[in-house]
């Protein structure tokens, strides 16, 4: 038994030690965002004498915080949004009727989940600038729902068959519509799975990098990962003010991760499992 | 009064348009236009072109090293993260499987980094590459900690490795935590009287019990690897040179930073797209396989 609660120790012991280093980087971007280059320059590993704010002041206006944080949440929203609204209407339809058009359907959406982004995105760019959606933020989160829609599709025609089919035939003995019957009473028992698929594309969206940059060319209409982007581009030298722009880019994330920490965590295993 | 039959097609299509539709254009037809341009020597701005053939791919594979050394080094970079990601998850989630307190804690600490877009942790590693390694390695003579993380070719493939392990790992450890989650207790404790030992434990009783954990995680990561851009684009750019170049940055500046040649950059990325299948599908029967015999 003593033999057990040594090993014991020294698996925590191993644990807090590689937690340490992989909380470092995190750690040493927030002390340097708060002192001056030169300091930095002196010791990167000290704490800061002084909190420099004006750091954050100075990497606020630059990124154009409140504008980029604002069009990330439009095209987070939007994005989740459709994804869950059309996904969840399609998965249903799909998985309550046999047939052959609606397996070759399903099958297309299955299909296309295996095609990498980088093979479409170059005919991409071409059919959202004929569209007139390329450089807006409404039809970047437009893109998203196309983009995302296969998966969501996926997982909500699984979810549905755990649905017993007699909920519907009662609420269309009560005289509901096709359409009534799914709003109200299966879209609410699609939740969890909801839940699921609105965390993992949100987290997807708005962390994403590579379409934005190919599709928004306005300033103004940058997200938060694309203006930080700009920012280290023109400031590459400058680490107190690029470290501070890094920081404020992870708040927002780090918010919604200890609000949702349990549905994060239940999301990726749930999306996993069933993926 | 419609028939029934003909109602049923209509609700069929109204619950399937706004799905199907916004996945049509967006995903289908870029899709198909990809593998058409693939055959063009369409240059993205004219919107005239000529239909080439297979000619972009025989020039690929016969003209072009930098896209093979970008697919070499792709290659590299793909085997040695499925096989790190994997072990690193697994040996963590084991580890904090074992916990009853703290497993909250750790579980949340290492699952951090992944929160944090790839881009953004390629930026925050570039600072710990160029500014924080330097200076300790001058201030305690650890001399090999600075190495030319970024600026040496044979080296930055290792920063790249460091960066992407940093952020991927933590989400491949929660698909393991869950699945070591599923190994029953009675199970350890009957080869606990059997005389096992904990590796014995470890490879005849809980990895064939998550198995299909493994599948999704080394389908996750082996996608993953393969579609590297973020960090490679934010760390090296691709350089020095062309060293880290990985396909999708060859893909990519060949389509919109230098060259502009869409068709031909088109064909690359279905080459792209065919190695990925490979892949996978050897990979998933591979598992299959062995998900039977367990």
């Amino acid at each position: 038994m003593r033999k057990r609660t040594a090993a014991s120790y020294l698996v925590t012991l191993l644990l807090a030690v590689l937690a340490a280093v992989s909380f470092f980087p995190i750690y040493l971007a927030v002390i340097n965002s708060f002192k001056t280059q030169g300091e930095m320059f002196s010791s990167v590993m000290a704490l800061p004498t002084k909190l420099h704010f004006e750091n954050y002041v100075y990497a606020y206006q630059q990124i154009n915080l409140l504008s980029s944080v604002k069009n990330s949440v439009i095209v987070s929203i939007l994005g989740v949004g459709g994804i869950i609204f059309t996904a969840g209407l399609a998965g249903y339809k799909l998985s309550r009727t046999p047939g052959k058009l609606s397996n070759f359907i399903f099958f297309l959406f299955i299909a296309s989940m295996l095609v990498p982004f980088h093979s479409i995105m170059i005919s991409l760019t071409r059919v959202a600038k004929s569209l007139a959606v390329q450089g807006t933020t409404y039809g970047l989160g437009l893109i998203y729902i196309g983009l995302g829609v296969n998966m969501a599709v996926f997982l909500y025609h699984g979810f549905v068959k755990t649905i017993p089919k007699e909920l519907e035939e009662s609420a269309r003995m009560d005289g509901c519509g096709d359409f009534q019957t799914y709003f109200r009473i299966i879209f609410p028992l699609l939740l969890p799975i909801s839940v699921t698929i609105g965390i993992l594309n949100f987290l997807w969206i708005w962390n994403d990098f590579l379409l934005p940059l190919l599709m928004l060319t306005d300033v103004n209409r940058y997200t938060l990962i694309l203006s930080t982007n700009m920012l280290f581009g023109e400031y590459n030298k400058e680490w107190s003010l690029i470290l501070a722009a890094l920081v404020l880019t992870a708040i927002p994330v780090v918010i919604i991760y200890s609000i949702f920490q349990r549905f994060i965590m239940e999301g990726i295993t749930e999306g996993a499992v069933k993926g | 009064m419609l028939s029934k039959g003909y109602r049923k097609y209509l609700s069929f299509f109204a619950f399937l348009a706004p799905a199907f539709i916004i996945y049509t254009i967006f995903l289908l037809i870029p899709t198909l236009g990809g593998m058409f341009y693939s055959l063009t020597d369409w240059n993205g701005l004219n919107p005239a072109y000529d239909f080439v053939g297979f000619a972009n791919f025989v020039e690929i594979l016969r003209a072009d090293p930098d896209f093979l050394n970008s697919l070499w080094f792709t290659l590299k970079y793909v085997v040695i993260m499925v096989v790190l990601q994997n072990v690193f998850a697994l040996f963590l989630a084991v580890l904090i499987e074992s916990k009853r307190r703290s497993k909250g804690f750790f579980r949340t600490i290492f699952f951090m980094p992944n929160m944090i877009s790839l881009i953004i942790s390629a930026f925050m590693w570039s600072f710990v590459f160029t500014q924080v390694l330097p200076q300790i390695a001058e201030k305690t003579m650890l001399t090999f900690l600075d190495q030319g993380w970024i600026g040496d070719p044979s080296v930055s493939f290792y920063s790249i490795i460091i960066v992407s392990l940093w952020n991927g790992v933590g989400y491949m450890m929660i698909i393991y935590l869950a699945g070591l989650q599923g190994v029953p207790q009675h199970l350890q404790e009957a080869a606990i009287i059997d005389g096992a030992n904990v590796f014995q434990r470890f490879m005849r009783v809980t990895l064939p019990m998550i198995t299909h954990a493994l599948t999704i995680c080394l389908f996750l990561t082996l996608n993953g690897a393969f579609k590297v851009f973020d960090v490679v684009y934010g760390l090296t750019g691709g350089g020095p040179g062309r060293s880290t170049q990985v396909i999708t940055l060859n893909i990519y500046e060949e389509a919109f930073s230098s060259n502009f040649r869409y068709g031909y950059a088109s064909a690359k990325s279905i080459i792209l797209f065919l190695f990925i299948l490979l892949f996978t599908f050897i990979q998933i029967s591979v598992m299959k396989k062995r998900e039977v015999e367990s």
